[in-house]
Formats: structure tokens, C-alpha cells, sequence
């Protein structure tokens, strides 16, 4: 599926050949006919637009963005498990999930780097990617959020990749990124939240998810 | 029967709860328990530590799967100890198991960046120019030069190709040298223990180029100016497992279980064994937890504190009554026995030089260095006699120097008088000056005196110039505390509640410490020492170490050490832990660091002097050295400001320079062969004539500032940096928050020696290039950041002072993302230096200066007087009253051959140090057939291999004593033939050890006895300091040859510091000049500025680690306490504002009882990347800690070619100061965290 390719273009680091492409974009989108008729619009007006920048301003904005921002990173778990050891073996599970299907990664990349993500499940048939998607959907939403706010077209393109999820995310788990990534705002009571350990219970039965008694360590 | 047939004969039912309900038996699916075991599998468990500045060494286990780290635990395999001694595990702490975050963390830096405008201006130049002609075209070119420096630390990089980046790099490289010369190109990176190799990677480079390596341990203030003072050593010290040695422990500055956290396990076990334990700290740290009495003197006095001390010691276990062990100690290793000339003052005397061999009428017999040979009585037949080991026979003879009490003129065993009251003497009024009586700010004062003449017993005695009168050190010390030996005379004291220098009543004056108190610690660390032969041990550190007259504050607690016959016993001694980092296999690691295989020597740099000066921060000195010299010294011939004292110490050879001349050093060979002259003489007449100009002489001059700068390792913006607005005003040429005016706006007095403009240069900088796995401080002002691999993703070495083993960083992964590791990465560069380099420059001959160098025989340069070749008072010669002057050859296309071969100087030349040189042919041997020999034509063909960071470590095990036992025993024999003992004993049992890379990955090694250090790595005794001075008689590296507490150099006498005194903080006066801008309406407060280190970063980890920051405030916070906050009504939390002339910073306030009024402390190295809103006075980001500070160098600290007082890389010079300093405290009205677009807010930092 190309809509996902080209998402996964658009949102990597701005290059030539991305440029290059990018007039033809909208074409392939309207083609695959993935996205709803407002996103393909929206994407497609933002591919041209690209093409019409100049390349040094692109990537200066986006090394501004996504290299020098911790929370707008595209690395999805750095907003799930963000500085906790339950990283390491996440992204020690996709990678497994990537040799599944035959995968290995090339780049030097970490596993869990959106436009990565994002050009597996264009290798994917569309209802396996929208399903996969879909557990990824709410940190997806949260950056859509947070680059809303800073007026960014970027926003865009999360916005796009939302709508490709099986699911609408769930608006709790968004809220609920959205206050790890906003610990300025909230201070130092949106800290205390985050770290705040869960009350050990020695009685009561272990959760369906698999925590419960448990829960409180690892974090 | 009722029961019968309830009752199931074939089954037994499930259960549900068992225990009275406790337990509970359930039977859904357990499948969820494969994801908890899932997460503890790994592929591979690899051995690495952390190395931010952390002297821990620790070995953790890392767990990798999937190529990914998943997480790490601590090692517990060292080594064991002996019996009755505990291990050294476990080890790690928070900080350390805190640190994989940073691997995979969105703040690490994942490709190669570079200012975008800078690559623009490349990209323009490039297309039609060579790489060198592009960089010319960019740099000579004000407005585009401009252009891109104005705007670091705001933003603006992009992603680079690596290929790019190093043709840039080389491009600058090549430019500079050959446009201003090699020594225009500098590089500072700190702690090379931490990670040798990474250290070695680019000062390997630099010194082939002909770079500047420029030293860290005096810039971070943590080099003890003490240590080479009294023992010819940079620094050396018990390792922790020897507290549990020692029977009483003070803990003076230090704060053991907060920034030692892996060692404190031995102070809590010597407890439990009984040890005494004293803490002596301003504030209720986490280091008073330890504390059977905690004393809490005013920050900054404990010099007072030691004095009185001293004074109590003394007077009761050396005069009142007297310790035997006490005194055969301070007889036979230290100076108090030797011999002082008394110089006439007016109705009075002053205690003059050492007197030497070469005083007396035929040197007595002495034809080798009599000038460097110090005298002492014999205390039976009273006559003078030449003691052994005095620094005149550590050169030019051998077997003498050595401590065994012999006379040397005929070898016959001598008792050295400790105290010419003792016998025959008569008396004479001789002055000390006193200092107490004028400090700034809250400091107290006493009202005494400022020259204390005391009644000194002395003896006259005929020298050749006729007769003078001598005093023992021992008596001039006595004199100095101030105690009444019933000699008459005034400024003494008989009682301990007398109100003269130095009583613990003085003391309580100044240090609020009440005297009861001093006077029992004093009495019981001496009265342990007298009954364990010297378990009393002082641990002490940067508290102590960082004040401007920090060697008074030492050289008070070395007093008592030395006096109490604590040092170099087990369990004894002075333990300082301040960044040295023990770099224990030194001598195989300086030959691959310094490319002293290829050719020597390298350029070396002090880095203090060197920002003072190109910092521009002397432009800005307010310190007149009037105010710091003794009363009595004669001021006729001294400079009159600071950097005038550093031109002339530079001139002298005392210390180094960088940029070294007026004119690039690549072209003087040929101008003197033009004038046909050899090089030497050369350079030493145009010196003479003018026409050849030092660079610090006019550092505002195009031609003579650094262009080029290489961080590495380092956060030297975000850290180290005092003075950090000076930075980034005239290194960087960008934004800055520098509130003072310079000394031409002030119109006031400028300096002699140096060239003064008007309009400073800014932006000296070329090009700043640092290497970084995160985005400090230091990188958001780089104009290029290189990403390096972490301490998971390289190979590399790591030693501490605190425990005996060698310890390697193992890459558990590849370096993720782009980065790679810094011997690549150097590596890269050089090839693309050699490449660039083609057809700009080839063979070249270099002429580089070195100063007078301790430990050759160079040292021995001045004896007497300090000559001046400039005012004519000498010629100059190289080497002995100038810098000596070396032709070194530079083959620039070889640059690449050259880094990645060992050449063939270890043949010829063998390898050695501190003195001790030894052949290495053998180890040669070995490493080519274990690395391989090159076969490329070039340079290097048929040297050893040096390929990748493995091949790298090898070639310092293999070179190095400590971890090769056969060059050990060589060692120790070259030593022997000096010291005329044998010594090879200590090192034989290990002479098979061969210590290897793999080894150390499998297990941490101890380390192989070496003449490099002065303890022992025995299975009997544990590290201790100086342990071979007095167990093996070798020498100390001094003029006495001893332990010295008196300071004969001229300069060291004209400061009051022969002896050592209280002296209070400098006056930095930095807070008159913001005082307009302090209004009625807002409260504020004046407080002393205290840096120390802290919990959550510092060691192991850096202070933007997220969950270190969770664990405290979330940002840069500063503590004041309860009394100073209500005066400028701030309550906890608030934000505050800190200021002086030197700039401002933004934080906030931790309001707490810990700390004392009139003092606040901001701990190191918060930087202002996170959570450091705009300061309101100075419309900038706020500062970090080191924008409130600016260095002030001590002359004293510049003296050279004398012994032990000459310079060595990271041994002797210029320290970076910073807590004499005060700040104006105030809450802050707005909180503006700047993140607007660049074009409306010109932010400080991105």
C-alpha cells in the first residue's frame, strides 16, 4: 500500500528524492483511494507543498521538531514506556513481529520509528496494517495534538495516519500521553502522576492483562 | 457415619482458599506469566560501566536481546579482598543504573549536525573551490563568518553526512595550520581514566597535527595545587576498601555517601569495627549522617579550623609532651629537620630560602647540583650534614636518592635535629605574615596584626657569602601556630582561650566552630595516630578544594597528617577525591595518547591560563595582586595584575602557552635557517630582540587566538566553563549575559606585559566541533555535533583511584542511529585531514615550546633568584630560563598511516615517566604479532596494527607497568638504579601477568605494583598513598626530597604561603557593579555562591537524565536557607534569579534548614537545556552556574623549573577557582520560557 509508503516518506527526514517524488504523490493517493477524501486533499496539498520549499529550510525545521523535541520524538515508545526498561523488550517484541513477516531492518533505526512503522504496514494487506495501527493509534494522536498546538503541518499527516487505524483511539490513552508530554503545563503534579506507583495488593486476583499483584515493579 | 458418604474416596476437590482465607487457589490460563519470563531472557550479558566523571569504576552486567539493550544489573565478581577485609562489591549506584535511558532516548543525539547557514556558505564555496579554499573564503570573510557565529546556541542545524562533516573539519584543519600554525587548533576533553581510548582517539590526532591537548584537572579545580606542593605529586591516594584500615575518620568537604555512593559501604563497615568518624561541612549534608560529631564551620574557613588544629597537635604531642613515633617520623620524611635562611626585615628577620650545599665554602663536596642538595644538623655531632634524597640526586648521579637517614657525603647513618631548641641556639625575632584581619562580605575578622614578629631559636652559620642565620623548618612551623615555648616575646599564646592566631579560640572567631570542640577532634585524631602508627585519615574533597586559596585550606589538614605520621601508613593519610581518576596504566597510555610513538613532544596546555587569557576574562580582572601578597614580601620586581604574572611565567618556561608564538610555528624553522642559526638560538635571540612575540602578549590579535576548538567527553559550556557568558562573548562571538565592564570601560589601570584594545575580538572560534551521544549545553553552541557511541556501544578502558582494578566498556551493541566511536570518529577525521591536506601541506618542520617539565632533569632550573630574561636579568636560554625549544617533523599526507600504527620512537626511544625510562622492544614485538603489521607502503609500513579500539587497548596494557608484568619489573629496576634500592621485589611475583583486553572483559583486574605510583597493589596491604615513600625509602618528588610543609620559592614567600596559613576568600567584587539595578520595591539577598556536586546527577549520569530529574526538582534549582529566604521573601519552590557582574542564571528555590544563612549552593552542571526560563535582567535565557563566575588565577600556582614547583600536564598550574564568589538573590516577577520563533525573541539557548 503506497499511502502508507508515502506517509512514511513524508514524515522521514526531508531529502532529495522525497522532494523529488513528492508532485506525484497526491496522484497515487487518489489512486489507492486508502485515505478519507479530506486527508487525501490534506496530504496531497502537503506533499506539493513540500516539493516548493527549499530543502535546508525543511530539514532545519525538522531537526528543530523532531530531533531537538523529546516530546514530539517519533519513536512511539518513547510516549509508551518512555525512560522505563519495559522499552528495551518492546521494541525487542516488534522487532520479532518485523522477522515474522520476513523483515529485517536495514537502517539504523530503532523498531519502534513511525515512518519504519509505518513503511512495514505498506508491506501489510490493508486490513492487518489498519488493525496493527490501531494499537499504535493513540500515541499517533497525541503528536497530532501536540503539533496542532504549535501550528505545525506536520499535525497533517498524524491526522492522515490516524485515519487509517481500525480504530478511533481511545480518548482517555490520548489524554493520557498528551500529560506525560506536558509536564511543563501541569508542572510538577503531572510528574508526580506519571511516577506515582500503584499500591501493592497481596489478595485480590490477578488482572485478565496480566498485571495485578505484580504491577508495581518495573516501572 | 454421617460423614461417609460426604466424603470422596477417589477425588479431592480444588480448593478455593487455604491458609484461614489467606491463601487462594485459582485456575485460569497462566499464559500471561510467559510475558514475565520473556522479559528476563537475554541473548548475552556483556561487561561495561558509565564514565560521565565517576570515579566508581563499577562493573554492571548489560543485557542485550535482540540487539537491544533491555536493562543492566550490578556485577558482583570482583576480585575478593583478604580475610577481615570486605569486598568490594556491590557497586553501582542510582545514577549509574539510571543511565541505558540515554541509549535509546529521544534527547540523543542520532546523526552528525551542522549549523545550517555555515553549510550553506560550504555548499557555496565548495562547488567551485577546493575543501581549503572554501573554508578560506568563508572565514576571511567578515560578514559570512559572522553570519553563522552570531547564531550559536540558537538553533539551526541540520543533518550532515559524515563524509561532509570530516571534509569540513579537515578543510578548517589544514586552513589553520597552515595559515596561523597547528598550535591555533585545541581540544579539551577531560578525565581520560574514564574512557582512555575515546580521550586517546583525539588527542592522537591533535599530536600528530601538532594540536593543543589542553589538561582538565586544575581547569575543574579539582587538581589539589597542594599535593605537588608538599609531595611532588599530582595526586595520589588511599583506595576506599583502606578506610576500613583506619581507625579515625575525618570527612572534611567531602561528601562520601552522595557522590561516592559505591565506596561508602567501607565507611559504613569501619563504623561498625569501631573507627571514630568526624564530619566537617558547612551544611547538614548527607555526609553528616556518618558524623559521631559534626562541625559546621562558616564556609570557606577551614583553614582556621585546621590551623587550630595544628596548633593543638603540636603543642601537645610534639613540644608539651612528646610522641616518639611522631617525631622518628617527621625526622626522617619530612623537611621540618632541614635548614632555612633567615633574611634581615627591617628589626626583625623573614624566613628565607632552603639553605643548599652550594651556600657553604666548598658545597661540601658536593660537584653534582649542589645548588638542589637542602642541609639539616646532625642532632648528635650538631654539624651540617648533606641528607640523602634531596632533588640534587634524583639528577646527574644515581644511588643516593633515597630516604635512608644517611649522610651522603660518606654514607654514615645520621639523626637529623628536628629543633634547634634542643641544643645550642640563640634567639631572634622572626615575622609571619597574618591575614585574618580584613575578608568580604559576612566573613569575620580579627583585629590582629598584620606581621607577628615571634622569638625563633636559630643558629648562625658561615657561608660562603658570610654569616647568616638558619632555622629548622620545625621551629619556623612552631612559630607560624603561634604557641608559647617560653622564648618571651609577644604574639603568642600559652592557652588554648588566648585570643591570638592560630587557638581554637581564634578559630571559634572565625569558623563559629566552638573551640571545646577543636580541641578534642584535634587531640583524638592525634592521640589514635600516636597508638596505631598513623590510622588517622582525612578524606577530603572539592568543598574544600575550589576556594582561591584552596592550598592554604589543604596544606592546614596535610599539617596535621604529616605531623601525626598518618601519611603513607594503612589506614592513614590524606584521601582527596576530585576528579583525578586515576589513570593507573599511565605510562602505556600517554605513548598512544600523545602519539609519542611518532614523535615527541606534543603540545600540551593549562587550560585555566588559556581561557583566562582567550576567554578574555582577564579584560575583566578586578583582583589587584596587591591584595593577596604578604605584608613582609618585597614588591619591587613582582608584575603588577594577574595576567601580567602569567605572561611572565609563560616566558620563563614556568608555564606552557597555546598559541604558543606571535607567528606559526611551521615557518620559524626555515627563518632560522635562513639567518643561519639553529632553531634554538633562533627563536631565543628574536624572543630577546622583539621581533618574536609570545601569543598571550597581545591575545586580541587575529594571528593569536585559537580558531579551532575539538570538545570531546566533555561538557565544557554546560559544566566546566567559568566564566561561561566570557565564552560566549569573545570565544563565540553569540548572545551573552556578561553584566560587568571591562577594564577600559572602567577606566582603570590595564596591564604591562599586555597588548590592550579597545574593541576585543569576538568570536575567536572558527569552528567548534563536538562529539556528544546527547545534546548538551556544549553542542547547541557547536557548530558541528558528532554523535558518539555510548559506554554500551564501544570498546574502551576505564581505572579509578578508589579500587585496584582495570575495567572495560564493552560495546554490548553497534553504536545506534549514525554514531560511532570516538577512535572512529578521529579516525575518520584523520583520513580526511590527509586527504585535504594533499598539495597544501607536506613534509613540514614544526617548532613547539615546552615549559620546564617536573620529573626531567630540566626541573632543576632555578635555583635561587627568578631571573627574568626580558628585564635582562639573565639571557635567555632554552629550557632553563625560557621555554625549551623542539624541532619536531611533520609528514601531514601520513597523518591517517601514522594514527593507525604504533611508530617506531617506542623502539628507539623507549617509553617511561615520572622520570623512569625503560627500553619496550619486547612489548613492540608483541604487539605487531597481536595486532598485525601494517603492509601498506607509507609511513607505517611494517609497524604495529592500530586499527580498531581493541587494538588500541592492547597497546596500552601491553606498554604499561601496571598491567604487563614483565615491563613492571623493568620499572621498578630503572628506579633502583636512581634510588640505589632495590625495589623490584614488589612487582616480581607478577612478572608473568600479562594483562589483556578480553581478560578484563571476563573479569576486572587488579593492577601490577609500579614505580608510577607511590602504593602498593599487594595482597597484604591495601592501596595506600605515598605507602612507598616510607616502606621502600624512595623519595618524594620535591626539592627536600620529602614531605614539604614549608614553600621556599621566592614567589611562594612573597604570597605569605611558605608556611601554611589562614587566608579568607578573595574580594571578587563583582556585586558593586549590578548594585544600581536593585530596587527598594523587590527584596534581594547577597549570598556566597556554592557549587557542590549532587544526588541526581554528576556521577555516572548527566543532570538532564529524566528520571534523575523526576527524583529532584524537574530543573536547575539553587538552596538558601530558611533565614536568607524570608529576608528576600521566597518560599520553597518560587522562582529566583541569581546575578552579579559576571551574568545571570534562572531557577528555583529549595528553601531548607540544611543550609547555613549567608551561604546558597547550586549544584554543578545543571545545564539550560531543560526548564531554564529568561532572566529579567539580562533579557537572555538564564545562565548556568557558571555564568554567575570567572576565573581568577593565583600566581602562585604559575611558579616553575623549581622541583617539584614545575609544570606537568594536569599536575602543576593555574586552577579554575569559583566559590569565592557572590550573588544577588531575588524572586523573580516573570517567568518567560522564551519559545517563540528565533526572529522575535533572541533566545540564549535553543
Amino acid at each position: 500500500m503506497k499511502t502508507y509508503k508515502i506517509l512514511s516518506a513524508l514524515l522521514g527526514y526531508p531529502d532529495v528524492e522525497t522532494l523529488a517524488y513528492a508532485e506525484a504523490m497526491p496522484e497515487i493517493l487518489r489512486q489507492e483511494n486508502l485515505l478519507p477524501a479530506e486527508q487525501q486533499a490534506a496530504v496531497g496539498k502537503f506533499a506539493t507543498t513540500l516539493a516548493r520549499y527549499n530543502l535546508l529550510d525543511l530539514q532545519e525545521q525538522y531537526v528543530a521538531l523532531f530531533d531537538r523535541n523529546r516530546s514530539l520524538s517519533l519513536h512511539l515508545y518513547e510516549h509508551v514506556h518512555g525512560e522505563s526498561r519495559d522499552r528495551g523488550e518492546a521494541m525487542v517484541q516488534l522487532s520479532e513481529l518485523y522477522h515474522l513477516h520476513g523483515l529485517e531492518i536495514s537502517a539504523r533505526e530503532l523498531p519502534d520509528y513511525l515512518p519504519l512503522f509505518l513503511e512495514f504496514l505498506s508491506l501489510l494487506p490493508a486490513g492487518a496494517a489498519a488493525s496493527l495501527l490501531s494499537e499504535a493509534v493513540h500515541v499517533v494522536a497525541a503528536l497530532r495534538e501536540k503539533l496542532r498546538q504549535r501550528g505545525s503541518d506536520y499535525a497533517l499527516l498524524l491526522e492522515a495516519i490516524e485515519s487509517l487505524a481500525a480504530k478511533a483511539p481511545d480518548v482517555a490513552a490520548v489524554a493520557e500521553v498528551l500529560s506525560t508530554l506536558q509536564p511543563e503545563a501541569d508542572g510538577l503534579a503531572a510528574l508526580d502522576r506519571q511516577w506515582e506507583e500503584e499500591a501493592v495488593r497481596f489478595t485480590a486476583a490477578p488482572r485478565p492483562d496480566g498485571t495485578g499483584a505484580a504491577s508495581a515493579c518495573g516501572r | 457415619m454421617s460423614h461417609f458418604l460426604d466424603r470422596l474416596t477417589f477425588f479431592r476437590k480444588n480448593v478455593a482458599t487455604f491458609s484461614d482465607g489467606h491463601g487462594v487457589v485459582t485456575n485460569e490460563d497462566r499464559q500471561w506469566e510467559e510475558s514475565y519470563r520473556q522479559r528476563w531472557q537475554h541473548d548475552k550479558i556483556v561487561r561495561s560501566t558509565h564514565g560521565v566523571n565517576c570515579t566508581g569504576s563499577c562493573s554492571w552486567k548489560i543485557y542485550v536481546k535482540g540487539g537491544i539493550v533491555t536493562w543492566e544489573t550490578q556485577q558482583t565478581d570482583y576480585p575478593r579482598t583478604r580475610p577481615d577485609m570486605p569486598n568490594h562489591e556491590p557497586r553501582g549506584c542510582a545514577r549509574g543504573a539510571s543511565y541505558s535511558w540515554y541509549l535509546y532516548s529521544a534527547n540523543r543525539v542520532k546523526y552528525p549536525l551542522i549549523r545550517r547557514r555555515l553549510l550553506e556558505l560550504w555548499w557555496a564555496e565548495r562547488a567551485n573551490k577546493g575543501p581549503v579554499e572554501a573554508w578560506a573564503a568563508i572565514v576571511e570573510d567578515k560578514a559570512k563568518a559572522k553570519s553563522y557565529k552570531q547564531i550559536r546556541g540558537l538553533g539551526g542545524f541540520v543533518r550532515a553526512k559524515w563524509d561532509e562533516v570530516e571534509e569540513i573539519i579537515a578543510a578548517a584543519n589544514v586552513y589553520t595550520t597552515k595559515t596561523f600554525g597547528p598550535d591555533r587548533i585545541a581540544g579539551f576533553s577531560p578525565i581520560p581514566a574514564m574512557s582512555m581510548v575515546s580521550y586517546a582517539a583525539g588527542s592522537r590526532y591533535l599530536s600528530l597535527i601538532g594540536g593543543v591537548c589542553m589538561n582538565f584537572y586544575d581547569w575543574y579545580c579539582d587538581l589539589p595545587p597542594s599535593s605537588p606542593q608538599t609531595w611532588g605529586e599530582q595526586t595520589d591516594v588511599p583506595e576506599s576498601a583502606d578506610w576500613y584500615n583506619s581507625t579515625f575518620l575525618m570527612l572534611w568537604g567531602s561528601n562520601v555517601p552522595q557522590t561516592r555512593t559505591p565506596d561508602a559501604h567501607f565507611y559504613t563497615e569501619v563504623r561498625y569495627k569501631g573507627a571514630k568518624s568526624v564530619v566537617v561541612c558547612p551544611d547538614y549534608s548527607e555526609a553528616a549522617k556518618f558524623a559521631d560529631l559534626w562541625l559546621h564551620p562558616k564556609q570557606g574557613t577551614d583553614a582556621a579550623l585546621a590551623m587550630a588544629m595544628g596548633h593543638v597537635i603540636l603543642k601537645e604531642f610534639h613540644l608539651a609532651k612528646r610522641s616518639s613515633y611522631f617525631e622518628d617520623y617527621c625526622r626522617r620524611f619530612t623537611d621540618l629537620p632541614m635548614l632555612v635562611m633567615l633574611e634581615k626585615r627591617g628589626n626583625a628577620y623573614v624566613p628565607g630560602r632552603f639553605l643548599r650545599a652550594a651556600d657553604l665554602q666548598g658545597a661540601l663536596n658536593q660537584s653534582n647540583n649542589p645548588e638542589w642538595k637542602t642541609l639539616a644538623f646532625d642532632s648528635k655531632s650538631k654539624e651540617i650534614v648533606v641528607p640523602n634524597g634531596s632533588i640534587g640526586f634524583r639528577w646527574g648521579e644515581s644511588g643516593k636518592w633515597n630516604v635512608e637517614e644517611k649522610d651522603a657525603r660518606g654514607g654514615e647513618k645520621t639523626e637529623l635535629l628536628l629543633s634547634l631548641a634542643d641544643t645550642q641556639h640563640s634567639l631572634a625575632p622572626v615575622a609571619f605574615p597574618y591575614f585574618g584581619a580584613e575578608a568580604p562580605h559576612s566573613f569575620k575578622t580579627t583585629d590582629h596584626a598584620e606581621i607577628q614578629e615571634r622569638q625563633t631559636p636559630v643558629r648562625e652559620i658561615m657561608t660562603k657569602d658570610g654569616p647568616v642565620l638558619v632555622a629548622t623548618v620545625f621551629d619556623l612551623l612552631a612559630g607560624n601556630y603561634g604557641i608559647d615555648r617560653g622564648f618571651g616575646g609577644g604574639n603568642v599564646a600559652g592557652s588554648y582561650d588566648d585570643n591570638a592566631p592560630y587557638t581554637p579560640a581564634w578559630a571559634e572567631t572565625i569558623t563559629g566552630v566552638p573551640r571545646e570542640q577543636i580541641i578534642t577532634v584535634a587531640r583524638q585524631f592525634a592521640e589514635n595516630a600516636d597508638k596505631t602508627h598513623g590510622k588517622s585519615m582525612v578524606i577530603l574533597g572539592a568543598g574544600l578544594n575550589h576556594w582561591y586559596h584552596m592550598d592554604m585550606i589543604y596544606r592546614g589538614i596535610i599539617n596535621l597528617l604529616v605531623l601525626c605520621g598518618c601519611v603513607g601508613q594503612s589506614g592513614g593519610g590524606w584521601s582527596h577525591y576530585v576528579g583525578q581518576e586515576k589513570l593507573r596504566p599511565q605510562t602505556g597510555w600517554t605513548a598512544l595518547a600523545f602519539a609519542l610513538d611518532w614523535n615527541r613532544p606534543p603540545r600540551h596546555m593549562n587550560s585555566t591560563s588559556f581561557f583566562y587569557a582567550h576567554a578574555s576574562q582577564w579584560r575583566y580582572e578586578k583582583l589587584d595582586p596587591e591584595e593577596i601578597l604578604s605584608p613582609l614580601a618585597d614588591k619591587s620586581d613582582l608584575p603588577r595584575s594577574l595576567i601580567d604574572y602569567n605572561v611572565k611565567a609563560e616566558r620563563m618556561g614556568w608555564l606552557p602557552s597555546a598559541p604558543q608564538l606571535s607567528s606559526n610555528p611551521l615557518h620559524i624553522a626555515a627563518a632560522a635557517k635562513a639567518a643561519g642559526k639553529d632553531v634554538a638560538t633562533y627563536v631565543a635571540d628574536n624572543l630577546k630582540s622583539g621581533a618574536l612575540k609570545f601569543a598571550t602578549e597581545d591575545p586580541d590579535a587575529p594571528s593569536n587566538h585559537p580558531r579551532n576548538l575539538f570538545v570531546w567527553r566533555s561538557n565544557l559550556l554546560g559544566a566546566s566553563g567559568k566564566g561561561h557568558e566570557y565564552f560566549l562573548k569573545y570565544l563565540l562571538g553569540t548572545d551573552h549575559g556578561l553584566l560587568g565592564k571591562d577594564l577600559g570601560h572602567e577606566g582603570v589601570e590595564k596591564p604591562e606585559e599586555v597588548v590592550w584594545h579597545d574593541e576585543a575580538a569576538t568570536g575567536k572560534l572558527d569552528l567548534l566541533v563536538t562529539l556528544d551521544f546527547r545534546m548538551s549545553t556544549t553542542c547547541v553552541y557547536s557548530d558541528i555535533v558528532l554523535p558518539t557511541a555510548t559506554w554500551y556501544e564501544k570498546h574502551d578502558l576505564n581505572t579509578s583511584d578508589m579500587h585496584p582494578f582495570i575495567h572495560p566498556l564493552s560495546a554490548a551493541v553497534d553504536p545506534a542511529w549514525e554514531s560511532r566511536t570516538d577512535w572512529e570518529i578521529y579516525k575518520g577525521i584523520a583520513r580526511a585531514f590527509s586527504k585535504v591536506v594533499e598539495g597544501q601541506l607536506g613534509r613540514e618542520t614544526d617548532v613547539v615550546l615546552t615549559p620546564i617539565l617536573h620529573d626531567t632533569p630540566g626541573e632543576l632550573a632555578q635555583p635561587f633568584e627568578v631571573a627574568d630574561w626580558k628585564k635582562g636579568e639573565c639571557p635567555p636560554i632554552p629550557g632553563k630560563t625560557m621555554p625549551a625549544v623542539a624541532v619536531v617533523e611533520r609528514d601531514y599526507p601520513q597523518t591517517y598511516a601514522k594514527f593507525t600504527a604504533l611508530g617506531p620512537l617506542m623502539e628507539k626511544a623507549g617509553n617511561g615517566g615520572k622520570g623512569i625510562g625503560w627500553k619496550t622492544e619486547h612489548e613492540v614485538d608483541f604487539l605487531k604479532q597481536l595486532n598485525g603489521t601494517v603492509t601498506k607502503p607509507g609511513a607505517a609500513l611494517g609497524q604495529a596494527k592500530i586499527d580498531s579500539d581493541i587494538d588500541a587497548a592492547e597497546v596500552i596494557l601491553t606498554l604499561a607497568p601496571e598491567t604487563n608484568g614483565e615491563v613492571a619489573v623493568k620499572a621498578w629496576e630503572a628506579l633502583g638504579h636512581i634510588t640505589g634500592r632495590d625495589h623490584t621485589h614488589l612487582a616480581l611475583a607478577r612478572e608473568d601477568d600479562k594483562i589483556r583486553f578480553r581478560d578484563i572483559q571476563s573479569q576486572p583486574r587488579k593492577i601490577i605494583s609500579s614505580p608510577t605510583w607511590s602504593g602498593l597493589e599487594s595482597e597484604h596491604v591495601s592501596y595506600n598513598a605515598c605507602y612507598t615513600n616510607v616502606h621502600e625509602l624512595i623519595p618524594w618528588r620535591t626539592l627536600t626530597g620529602r614531605q614539604q610543609l614549608y614553600q621556599d620559592h621566592k614567589w611562594m614567600r612573597a604570597f605569605g604561603e611558605g608556611l601554611a596559613v589562614y587566608r579568607p576568600p578573595i574580594d571578587t567584587k563583582t556585586i558593586r557593579p549590578v548594585e544600581g539595578r536593585l530596587t527598594e520595591e523587590r527584596k534581594s539577598v547577597v549570598l556566597n555562591f556554592i557549587t557542590p556536586h549532587q544526588k541526581w546527577g554528576i556521577h555516572s549520569t548527566y543532570t538532564d537524565n529524566l528520571l534523575m530529574l523526576t527524583l529532584s526538582r524537574g530543573g536547575p534549582i539553587v538552596w538558601i536557607s530558611e533565614d536568607d529566604a524570608k529576608a528576600a521573601g521566597i518560599v520553597d519552590n518560587d522562582w529566583i534569579e541569581a546575578f552579579n557582574s559576571n551574568g545571570a542564571l534562572t531557577a528555583r528555590a529549595v528553601v531548607s534548614q540544611r543550609v547555613p544563612a549567608g551561604m546558597c549552593m547550586m549544584y554543578h552542571a545543571q545545564e539550560k537545556i531543560v526548564n531554564v526560563p529568561g532572566s529579567e535582567i539580562t533579557g537572555k535565557r538564564g545562565g548556568i552556574h557558571n555564568s554567575v563566575t570567572r576565573v581568577c588565577p593565583k600566581p602562585t600556582h604559575m611558579i616553575g623549573g623549581y622541583a617539584h614547583l614545575s609544570y606537568g600536564f594536569n599536575y602543576y598550574g593555574t586552577v579554575g577557582a569559583n566559590r569565592d564568589e557572590f550573588v544577588v538573590i531575588r524572586k523573580m516577577e516573570n517567568i518567560d520560557w522564551k519559545d517563540g520563533p528565533r526572529e522575535q525573541v533572541t533566545t540564549a539557548a535553543e
